[in-house]
């Protein structure tokens, strides 16, 4: 892959600019170059934040220069998805309704991106309020697959893939809730992990679906995702879901340690219902090569069911969306973003509504997206009056047997192995008239979402086309460390 | 099940959206159809299953690490509360009448 030299490596440059063999300066200097030369087709950022990270920069380097020692992301650039609250740089989620915000505090991922002297130039674009599975909600325009611009580079974090899949950062963040880090992984040909749930903290994290959204990183290499999210990783007083200092697993947060680490003898589980009907035949083809060469390098392989895997998408999209109807109910015109208030012909229409609900509704109706309007609406119907326990309460339900069914499989195996998406990136305007054709390419990142269990996405080999695969490792929760032991073993073996 | 005009008219009023007749017609008919798909849960046997109230099985009162010392920490200052808000009057966010 074009992009993937030792100088688009996290560790690498983190390494060079704590050793003084560059500057952060510099860094930023030409990741901001790459950003000119080549974003102005992709479309992946929506703030460059040049004059930012120039200060950024500066100031790590006086540090060094002062002799103090420097954090583990030293002067590594990373790239933000635009639902990251940035203190002074705006904030879109990819949405009409956040077009000017500036948010008063910064998320507490970027925070601790801060405080371990990375490089922040910006922020990605987004399916609006990340919802999509492709990029083209944005209110802002789609972005373009770099690997080929008339495909989509998979969603909702198309942006903060594609930042690292053309070499413009070497790490991003994005957050995942049904695949949103995975699936555009896959497409990009980039690594992509979504942490257990509750490993992150998600204070600053505009919310969708609080019970299944989850921050992670993208990077251009295993190591890197494994060193970005021992930074982000961790308790954090200020968001009750994140799991306390008591849950940090068998290893911690030594998921750097485990990229290298021997993979003989662990046990990788097959589910069957992942390569069903709907599987493109150079995906399995891809994957199963992958599982192969796995097996060849000492782990055992068998078959495992995960037999409700054909209901997560029902699932899903029941409690999304629900979550999603109560979250954006806060976007109301009057603490932030943006507000319509409708002159004297739109209120005579309207004229059994107070003026205050006028202007809700005519804030809502300007502020949203056709997405977001349509998933807002199935939430409030899967949670009204007479329909709960039909949708909503049946789907809390049925998650449960998901996660029964990942229990059962964690009992024979260590990990559990598939492909993350069942196609190749998709065309642009492929499936945008049909929202559930859209719905149904998450079928494969869905359930561990559901589960709430670690999964990350590294590329396998690509397509005759050269279109990116991914390879998904789901492990069990709070074992993001065997994940990431038999991701390394994949990428190295895969290189050689 | 039926996904009329006059029910998302309803679902429209309780999540506070103004749609235009052109979305109402168009949102209908696509709500209508994926309700119609998640209507397979309905099949499923879920008898004596417990819905999920979360994947980890943790609520803050059985947490391992118990509760958070109650300490005052800075929160938003008056001014970057305010900010962002589209309209703000005497130290507040102004809204437009509500009582008719």
């Amino acid at each position: 892959m074009t992009t993937s030299t030792a100088a688009n490596h996290v560790l690498d440059i983190a390494a060079r600019v704590q050793r003084g063999e560059t500057t952060a300066l510099s860094v930023a200097e030409a990741a901001l170059a790459r950003i000119d030369a080549t974003d102005k087709e992709l479309n992946a950022f929506l703030t460059v934040a040049r004059a930012e990270v120039l200060e950024q920069a500066y100031a790590i380097d006086a540090r060094r220069a002062r002799g103090e020692r420097l954090g583990p992301l030293a002067g590594v650039p990373i790239a933000l998805k635009d639902a990251l609250c940035t203190r002074g740089v705006r904030t879109t989620c990819g949405s009409k309704m956040l077009e000017h915000w500036v948010p008063p505090y910064d998320a507490t991922v970027v925070a601790k991106l801060r405080a371990a002297d990375a490089l922040l130039p910006g922020k990605t674009n987004m399916d609006e309020f990340a919802m999509g599975s492709s990029n083209e909600s944005s209110a802002y325009g789609p972005v373009k697959n770099p690997r080929d611009r008339t495909r989509a580079p998979g969603g909702s974090s198309g942006g903060s893939a594609v930042a690292v899949a053309a070499g413009m950062t070497p790490a991003a963040l994005g957050s995942d809730t049904g695949g949103s880090i995975r699936q555009p992984a896959s497409f990009t040909g980039t690594v992509g992990v979504k942490p257990t749930y509750g490993r992150v903290s998600r204070f600053g994290l505009v919310a969708f679906a609080s019970s299944l959204d989850q921050v992670g990183p993208f990077a251009s290499d295993v190591r890197g995702a494994a060193r970005v999210l021992s930074v982000i990783a961790g308790p954090d007083g200020r968001d009750m879901t994140c799991l306390g200092a008591a849950a940090r697993g068998p290893e911690g947060d030594a998921y750097e340690a485990a990229c290298g680490r021997s993979i003989k003898g662990l046990r990788l589980g097959v589910p069957e219902e992942y390569f069903a009907k709907g599987l493109d035949p150079e995906v399995e083809a891809s994957v199963r090569a992958a599982i192969a060469r796995l097996e060849q390098d000492g782990c055992t392989v068998k078959k495992v069911q995960l037999a409700h895997t054909r209901h997560a998408v029902a699932t899903y999209y029941v409690l999304a969306t629900a979550e999603a109807s109560s979250n954006l109910a806060r976007f109301d015109g009057v603490r932030y973003g943006l507000r319509v208030e409708p002159g004297r012909d739109k209120r005579d229409k309207n004229a059994s509504k107070s003026a205050l609900r006028t202007m809700y509704g005519a804030t809502r109706d300007a502020g949203f997206g056709a997405e977001v309007k349509r998933r807002i609406l199935l939430g409030t119907f899967v949670l009204s009056a007479g329909y709960y326990d039909a949708y909503y309460l049946k789907a809390q339900k049925v998650r449960t047997l998901i996660r029964r069914d990942f229990d059962a499989a964690f009992g024979e195996v260590d990990a559990v192995v598939c492909p993350t998406a069942p196609t190749p990136a998709f065309l642009l305007g492929e499936k945008t008239s049909d929202p559930l054709s859209m719905y149904l390419s998450d079928v494969y990142t869905l359930p561990a979402s559901l589960a709430g269990l670690p999964a990350i996405s590294v590329p396998c080999a690509p397509t005759r086309a050269g279109l990116p695969v991914g390879l998904q490792i789901i492990a069990p929760a709070l074992h993001e460390t065997t994940m990431f032991a038999l991701a390394a073993a994949w990428e190295s073996a895969s290189a050689s | 099940m039926d996904f009329d005009l006059e029910r998302i008219r309803h679902v429209a009023t309780l999540a506070e959206l103004s749609l235009t007749e052109e979305e109402e017609r168009r949102l209908a008919a696509e709500i209508g159809r994926i309700v119609a798909y998640v209507a397979e849960l309905e099949a499923i046997d879920t008898t004596d299953v417990p819905p999920t109230a979360h994947v980890a099985g943790i609520e803050p009162t059985r947490s391992e690490d118990g509760w958070r010392e109650d300490v005052i920490v800075p929160g938003l200052s008056h001014e970057d509360a305010l900010a962002g808000a589209p309209h703000a009057e005497h130290g507040g966010f102004a809204v437009p009448g509500f009582i008719d």
